[in-house]
């Protein structure tokens, strides 16, 4: 399939343009910045524990806003454009299918680029200011992961608005997925503990093989987990411990990776096949 | 040149099945190189599935569609070079401008961007040129949507419902817009269920009804077809809803009706003459009288009751 790189740039440019000044994504943005400054502000306290407590707050607002953007994003961006209309103007022009894909998910990825920037830019600017630049790789690796969680949701909810026929089903799924994320970590301590396991092994470090695994399974706590490493904090599910040697940046990042590059697949799928 | 080379759409027993209702069964539609075709139908017969399926937006379940006699499954994409859509529901992007765009259309259909601004200008957005589309009405949506179409000047314009929520004064643009276009060489393919609008613009039409196509041909052969003649309508003074003796057994005259002071007679044209004649004759007084010619709208609600 020859693909007009042109075509992909005329549309990631007319989704930034157009998405960057989404009512929605302006705000969630701005309370994502002010919070951002809020915890470094208050975390930072000049000490190397300091940067650990602000990273840890960071990350929590991190995950769930980054997530968010995404997902309102690109929820609609092909069920609720088939939806409206706009979507058969589009595809009514000499363009490929495909070329569209790429160009939504280039464009809205360039969003949640800015995005990130803005949150973490302005935190960064006071984190350095307290805590001096020694750790700005890790810092710099922090916005880095936190773009790859961003795109890989965004696959994802890109992927719901491909399969489904309407904005409104492509929005469950994609709040559904969101949830899941969030209380992911919930039950699967929920299962630990409904098997035979108990608090005590678990505050003292001794996670067993399957519960490292899962991790795998859910894209927030790979992020979470690549942010601590990045880092070198040694924290897991919130308690002191030794990650298995499967558990490096490396893997995680790979298996991220595989998570934002088969919903793409799939997407393409369901797209060409679908009816506008 | 063979008639099969002026083809500019074609359609081969074309089918779309959604679960199970046959939403286009076996349609076979020809339109030609340099004419106005009016696709027509009620509501929910099937026009803007076919429509969509020519521009390759629906898959058939059956059958093919040919654009200048190429496939429209194999190379969709160069075909939809030459095309101008307008579709039935049409939407834009509400955060930008109608100047953003179409520029950005016209990067894609591959046309310089300095014609966006004078094809706003034409459809009469000028005033709205640097208002977000969110803040426009249906009708300014309408408009953009035909400015949107028109860029690249292509050969062949496929629109869908063009005059759905425009007021009479845009209705009249966008038909003279559409007879200067036919005018400058283009092929043009529009649907409708307004039969008034298509009367006087197309040159041929096609009819159908619950998904398949019951008539193709010029507005003239068809109402020659389903015999909807000339009328003579004569207002007589005491006719009293009777027929006059005799009218019928004129020479051209098919039949006859009468309603109060109003005589309907139908015949060709060259039996008006001595109709008006006879009536005078027997001593009636004749106060009025006029020619309805065959319209569309006869010759459609004839055709879709035969289907019923």
């Amino acid at each position: 399939m020859k693909i007009n790189p042109n075509t992909v740039y005329s549309i990631a440019k007319k989704e930034f343009t157009d998405n960057v000044r989404n009512r929605w994504i302006i705000v969630l943005t701005i309370i994502f910045v002010i919070l951002t400054i809020a915890a470094s502000v208050l975390g930072g306290k000049g000490t190397l524990g300091g940067l650990d407590e602000t990273v840890t707050t960071l990350l929590s607002i991190s995950s769930v806003f980054i997530p968010l953007i995404a997902i309102m994003l690109g929820y609609a961006t092909i069920s609720g454009e088939a939806e409206t209309g706009s979507l058969s103007v589009v595809l009514s022009y000499p363009v490929r299918r495909m070329e569209v894909l790429l160009g939504k998910f280039f464009g809205l990825g360039m969003v949640i680029v800015a995005s990130t920037v803005m949150g973490f830019g302005a935190g960064g600017m006071i984190v350095v200011t307290t805590t001096g630049t020694s750790q700005i790789g890790s810092y710099l690796a922090f916005i880095g992961l936190t773009i790859l969680l961003g795109i890989l949701y965004l696959s994802l909810s890109i992927c719901f608005s491909a399969i489904c026929k309407k904005r409104v089903s492509s929005l469950g799924m994609g709040i559904t997925m969101f949830f899941w994320s969030m209380i992911y970590g919930t039950i699967i301590i929920g299962i630990y503990l409904s098997t035979g396991g108990n608090w005590a092994d678990l505050m003292s470090g001794v996670i067993p093989g399957w519960m490292w695994r899962s991790i795998f399974l859910s894209p927030s706590d790979m992020y979470q987990q690549s942010v601590m490493l990045a880092f070198n904090i040694k924290k897991a599910f919130g308690f002191e411990i030794t990650s298995p040697g499967y558990i490096n940046l490396g893997n995680l990042i790979l298996v991220q990776l595989l998570w934002t590059i088969t919903p793409l697949i799939i997407a393409y799928y369901f797209f060409e096949k679908r009816d506008i | 040149m063979s008639s099969a080379s002026s083809l500019v759409i074609e359609t081969r027993n074309l089918s779309k099945k959604f679960k199970d209702v046959h939403a286009v069964e076996n349609l076979s539609m020809k339109v030609r190189k340099g004419e106005i075709f009016g696709f027509l139908g009620p509501n929910g017969a099937g026009k803007t599935t076919t429509i969509k399926m020519i521009m390759a937006l629906t898959h058939p379940s059956a059958g093919d569609v040919l654009v200048n006699g190429k496939r429209v499954s194999n190379d969709s994409v160069r075909i939809r070079k030459e095309i101008g859509y307008l579709p039935e529901r049409v939407a834009f992007y509400d955060n930008l401008t109608p100047l953003q765009t179409l520029h950005f259309f016209c990067e894609l259909k591959g046309a310089d961007k300095s014609v966006a601004e004078p094809l706003i200008k034409d459809v009469g957005l000028k005033d709205a040129i640097n208002r977000k589309v969110g803040t426009f009405s249906k009708g300014m949506i309408q408009l953009l949507g035909i400015a949107q179409a028109m860029i690249g000047k292509p050969s062949i314009y496929i629109l869908d419902e063009p005059t759905i929520g425009l007021d009479a004064r845009w209705v009249k643009v966008v038909r003279d817009k559409i007879k200067m276009l036919n005018e400058q060489g283009a092929t043009i393919l529009f649907s409708s269920h307004v039969l008034s609008e298509v009367q006087n613009l197309c040159d041929r039409v096609a009819i159908i009804n619950r998904g398949r196509l019951i008539a193709e041909d010029t507005i003239t052969n068809l109402s020659q077809y389903l015999n909807i003649m000339p009328r003579l309508e004569i207002y007589i003074l005491d006719l009293g809803g009777k027929v006059p003796e005799g009218i019928l057994s004129i020479e051209g005259v098919t039949g006859a009706e009468a309603k109060g002071g109003m005589l309907s007679v139908t015949c060709v044209s060259d039996a008006r003459a001595k109709v008006l004649k006879a009536i005078e004759k027997k001593g009636m007084i004749i106060r009025d009288f006029r020619t309805i010619e065959p319209s569309l709208e006869e010759a459609f609600v004839k055709l879709i009751s035969k289907e019923d």
